[in-house]
């Protein structure tokens, strides 16, 4: 298991974090997945304001986890997968380490369980 | 029992709860299971409210340390601990993963008797935890599937087509 490998940058998986413990946020960034989008396109199917729209790609962008056009009129908000990754890849450790320490004590229960069968057989 | 994000872990052991109770409780059975792919040592386990479980990880070279301190022991039924990151010299200290990972976790595990088999359910609380914690801990049970959904999946997917 490679604990070391989501080592990058902790501070910044804080922020990710917190931009991604919103469920409109996660949202958004579920559509930006599909392509990049205006914050018009974005805020269309949210029923919420083009301002709340803002306002939630300002949290996404300051964690890193969006970018935008500066130049462009219409300022398309794009999805930055890498450090998105880092912080999937850090849960999926998480999760490993224990359905794999999980799969350990299955085997070892196993093991436990035929020894005492034969130790009642020899009684 | 409160608001605070809880993850729930549920697993079915084909064993009797006596025995998986052991496998959890029995410092000889637990290095055998706990921590995969790394060198499990237990330092200390004194298996009473109050007494310290503590645990070093060893792999590549490096060390990783887990404070843990019962609060309830029932045997076969019920373990609660606060769980910790600790140092070498077994202080508590923040997650060296996560800064604004809960530093205690308080953690229930139940032992269930199924017709021979083992119903066992793990939750984890923050305990005595900052907004800040409880705001990660809370976004990290999210990550774990709950609340993705198809968006999720998407991003999985499109996760998996950069890093190929």
């Amino acid at each position: 298991m490679e604990l070391t490998s989501y080592t990058t940058k902790p501070q910044n998986l804080d922020a990710i974090f917190a931009a991604l413990a919103d469920p409109t946020r996660r949202s958004i960034l579920s559509r930006l997945a599909a392509g990049e989008a205006s914050v018009n396109e974005i805020a269309a199917p949210f029923g919420i304001s083009q301002p709340a729209v803002s306002k939630h790609l300002k949290v996404l962008e300051r964690a890193g986890l969006i970018e935008r056009d500066i130049d462009k009129q219409r300022r398309p908000a794009r999805l930055k997968a890498e450090p998105m990754a880092a912080a999937v890849s850090w849960l999926e450790e998480f999760k490993k380490f224990w359905s794999s320490s999980f799969d350990q004590l299955d085997g070892l229960l196993d093991v436990l369980k035929k020894r005492g069968a034969k130790g009642a057989g020899n009684e | 029992m409160s608001d605070l994000p809880t993850y729930v872990l549920e697993r079915v052991f084909d064993a009797p709860r006596e025995l998986v109770w052991k496998t959890w409780t029995d410092p000889k059975l637990l290095p055998r299971w706990y921590g995969p792919n790394v060198k499990t040592i237990v330092h200390r386990l004194e298996l009473k409210p109050g007494g310290l479980w503590l645990v070093e990880m060893q792999w590549g070279g490096k060390s990783n340390y887990q404070r843990v301190e019962y609060t309830e022991v029932t045997p076969p039924e019920r373990l609660i601990w606060l769980h910790s990151s600790s140092d070498a010299d077994w202080n508590v200290i923040p997650s060296p993963m996560m800064a604004d990972w809960p530093r205690l976790l308080l953690t229930t595990v139940t032992f269930k008797e199924d017709g021979g088999r083992t119903k066992l359910r793990l939750t984890w609380v923050p305990h005595e935890a900052s907004a800040a914690e409880i705001a990660c801990f809370s976004a990290a049970i999210d990550g774990m599937g709950k609340g993705w959904g198809a968006g999720m999946d998407l991003l999985a997917k499109l996760l998996a087509e950069l890093q190929a």
